[in-house]
């Protein structure tokens, strides 16, 4: 296993070329009259977007401050079965030595980058609330991480490494922070290797299975209590999200090749895919088109290009479906009301070990770029002094 | 209203040149070891194809051929609501004075082409079967029909323009042939203009809802009869379908436009997202590659352009469900069953709800039955309407003989 080697993004020149002359050939469909939002990105957005993108968008000043903001690294990983993958990863410490370790697990259509607003305050020393070494990777497929070449990279195999690289950097106990796939994943880490290395498990995309008539009483009071305004709200998110919000998820959990081949030669194709996602799944959060640019970017140029992030929904599809069983592992949970999925917090705490939630009036699926703040105060809290998950790292209470 | 005008088609050059210049900026995915099919269309079959399509394949050829085998035209149809839209169409007399006017119509990701291989054995004359006077509209957004502008275009407006252009044609009473959306419009057009227009109406795609508890003695002889061996592999193909193969009815029919700006821009993602279905649809049929490249691109070079076809979807989705249990049509149904068809279901439930005259059953034949098995397609809807058939006659005075 080879060790860590520093790593800069530096898009070749001969790519951002290609992506030049796609856009200055691009097409674009017509409209229906007044059709807003109704059937996916308006026209006049994706137009200006791609304007922008041909002529303005800076890549280079983009590459140059996350280059400088996020110290990378790249190193190979051993996968049983799949043989070693080389994994790109932000990892930062903070000055306080016993900083707990916490990785950052990112999902779809994101990235590595959407630790980078949170980083400065995990990473930041004070007296009134811990601190944390914050290891941010790129799930194998997306961003600068090599993807897996044949079938059956699989949820183990994604949870396998996530904790691998954690001990490779020396953290054999560690806690996660996960969205999107992110949640998903470190909820297998800590049924994999909660208690022994993972010690706690923080997500802003909870799920749980709802009540079954198997634990009657808590089934009758499911019937009996009356929705909270909150609970109300959630439950029109989640049923708008299912309704209407899963032909990306039907269609990359079936056919992702078929979709790969769009995106990957069309870069206003996969603007108008993922930028869809970024302004449906957040709340009101006020993009920039050049904030969307490097997002989108970012795909782009992705080592093995955006077709690969999507097989993830393709190998993981069961594992969406069916929960299976939930770790014991502590865990802690921020609910978000433009979260895709929002259910009953009653249902998360009976069948997971809830040690901490919260509940923001803001906030979207994309919390660590939304809401950076509020994200990582929850995070703080779980594991501050007096805190219920504090020092349940030994040795690493995350204060001077 | 304005009459008919001869169409040919005739792609600017431009179009051609566009076409070329991005099919050269070409850029693939990778792909898994061993992935076949499971993923989409192979990474191998997608590159000769677009090698082909860029080197080699010449659309002023086959443009040509269609120019020759089709007689085609178009007019302006006033749909209420939407103005006057400007519809393609086929239109193809058969030399049999009475012959019965029949409308085919077609789906999606077909188009008019899909009526070629039966066009000549519809029309054609003789003493031993019926012929028709065939016409093969382009959907608005399809083909070189003109597309509709703005929302809620949905059956009743399909139905409307299909139906319109065959009374503009002076068939007055006339019979339909219809799969894919073909078969939702023209069920729409039956339960609308039934009887009264629509004398009888044939599918390859017919599609019923199973018997429910409302009507116990059905869902009882439901629950009790076993099924046979081809309706065991019916149920196994919609199933397969339902959970494998309709990731693009989600998508279609909730971010329509987002799929447009991808269709739009790349003749690569149009051409991944149409030749899966080519091949995964129909029953082992050998694609040629220039075959297939024509169907697609007619969508490329559709009037509406390749965003506009697939809006049916968001459209016409909240009727999906609903249309069928509030207005089965009464007139003469025929049914084709195809094994590679997408939804098959037992017979029994579409006779229960539908006043079904005649069946069959083929061994081969998938969900472009028209276009795979024009003899066979065809064959069953003369045999539906020949003399001693079901609907022998059904339009008065037209009985299809000389």
């Amino acid at each position: 296993m080879t060790s860590e080697t520093p790593f800069q993004i530096d898009i070749p020149d001969e790519k951002l070329t290609i992506l030049r002359a796609k856009l200055e050939l691009a097409s674009f469909p017509n409209e229906l009259e007044d059709a807003g939002w109704k059937y996916g990105a308006p026209l006049a957005d994706v137009k200006r977007l791609t304007e922008r993108w041909k002529n303005g968008y800076d890549w280079r000043k983009y590459e140059k401050e996350i280059n400088e903001q996020l110290p990378m690294f790249t190193r190979d990983i051993d996968v049983d079965g799949f043989g070693a993958l080389n994994i790109h990863y932000v990892h930062k410490k903070s000055e306080i030595v016993d900083a707990i370790p916490l990785l950052f697990c990112h999902g779809w259509p994101g990235s590595f980058l959407e630790v980078g607003k949170i980083l400065p305050f995990l990473t930041s020393s004070a007296p009134e609330h811990p601190s944390f070494h914050v290891v941010a990777l790129s799930l194998p497929g997306f961003g600068f991480s090599e993807a897996p070449h044949k079938q059956g990279f699989a949820i183990n195999q994604y949870a396998e490494v996530a904790h691998k690289l954690m001990v490779a950097l020396g953290y054999n106990e560690y806690v996660t922070h996960g969205g999107d796939w992110g949640s998903l994943i470190t909820r297998r880490m800590a049924s994999l290797y909660g208690g022994r290395h993972l010690k706690a498990w923080h997500t802003n995309s909870p799920l749980a299975k709802p009540p079954s008539w198997r634990s009657p009483l808590f089934f009758l009071s499911f019937l009996l209590t009356p929705w909270s305004t909150e609970e109300k709200a959630g439950i029109e998110r989640t049923t708008w999200f299912h309704t209407k919000g899963q032909g990306y998820y039907n269609e990359q959990s079936t056919q992702p090749q078929t979709l790969g081949y769009s995106l990957a030669d069309s870069p206003v194709g996969l603007l108008a895919w993922i930028y869809e996602k970024l302004v449906l799944w957040t709340d009101n959060y006020n993009w920039s088109d050049d904030e969307v640019l490097t997002w989108i970017s970012l795909y782009w140029f992705s080592r093995d290009g955006p077709a690969a992030s999507l097989r993830i929904y393709f190998e993981l599809r069961s594992d969406c479906e069916d929960l299976g069983q939930s770790p014991t592992t502590p865990m802690g949970a921020s609910f978000f009301p433009k979260e895709l999925i929002v259910l009953p917090a009653a249902w998360l705490r009976k069948s997971h070990n809830v040690v901490f939630e919260s509940h923001h009036k803001t906030g979207g699926h994309f919390a660590a770029t939304e809401v950076p703040e509020e994200l990582a105060q929850d995070i703080r809290k779980m594991f501050a002094k007096g805190g219920p998950a504090f020092a349940i790292v030994p040795g690493r209470t995350g204060y001077a | 209203m304005p009459s008919e005008t001869p169409f040919q088609i005739n792609i600017p050059d431009e179009k051609l040149r566009i076409l070329r210049a991005k099919l050269e900026l070409a850029t693939f995915p990778d792909e898994l070891q061993d992935i076949g099919w499971r993923h989409g269309a192979p990474l191998a079959d997608m590159k000769r194809l677009v090698e082909r399509w860029k080197n080699g394949y010449d659309w002023r050829k086959y443009e040509k051929e269609l120019n020759q085998e089709l007689p085609m035209f178009t007019r302006d149809i006033d749909v209420d609501g939407f103005g006057a839209l400007n519809i393609h169409y086929v239109h193809k007399k058969s030399e049999t004075v009475d012959a019965i006017p029949l409308l085919f119509c077609h789906g999606w990701p077909g188009s008019f082409i899909e009526i070629r291989g039966m066009l000549p054995l519809l029309t054609a004359s003789s003493p031993k079967h019926p012929s028709f006077h065939v016409v093969a509209l382009s959907l608005p957004g399809f083909g070189f029909s003109e597309g509709a502008h703005k929302p809620g275009f949905g059956l009743d407006q399909y139905a409307e323009v299909t139906h319109k252009l065959m009374i503009a044609l002076g068939y007055n009473e006339y019979v339909t042939e219809g799969g894919d959306w073909g078969f939702l419009i023209t069920r729409r057009m039956a339960a609308k203009y039934g009887g009264k227009h629509v004398k009888a109406w044939h599918t390859n795609f017919p599609m019923a809802d199973p018997p429910t508890w409302k009507s116990p003695l059905s869902f009882l002889l439901y629950l009790l009869t076993p099924y046979s061996a081809e309706e065991k592999a019916g149920l196994e193909r919609t199933a397969w379908y339902r959970n494998k193969s309709s990731g693009y009815f989600v998508e279609q029919s909730t971010f329509p436009q987002t799929l447009a700006y991808g269709f739009t821009d790349s003749p690569v993602a149009l051409l991944g997202w149409f030749y899966e279905k080519l091949v995964i649809w129909t029953d082992d049929y050998k694609w040629t590659d220039d075959e297939a490249l024509t169907w697609i691109s007619i969508y490329w070079f559709s009037r509406a352009g390749p965003g506009a076809a697939h809006r049916i979807y968001s459209e016409v989705s909240g009727d999906f469900y609903n249309l069928g249990r509030t207005s089965y049509p009464t007139i003469p149904m025929g049914a084709s069953y195809f094994p590679k068809e997408l939804l098959l279901l037992p017979s029994a439930w579409l006779r229960r709800l539908n006043n079904v005259v005649i069946e069959s059953h083929h061994k081969s034949g998938g969900h472009f039955a028209a276009y795979e098995r024009p003899e066979e397609l065809t064959e069953d809807v003369r045999k539906m309407f020949a003399k001693g058939g079901p609907a022998f006659a059904v339009v008065p005075g037209k009985s299809g003989y000389a």
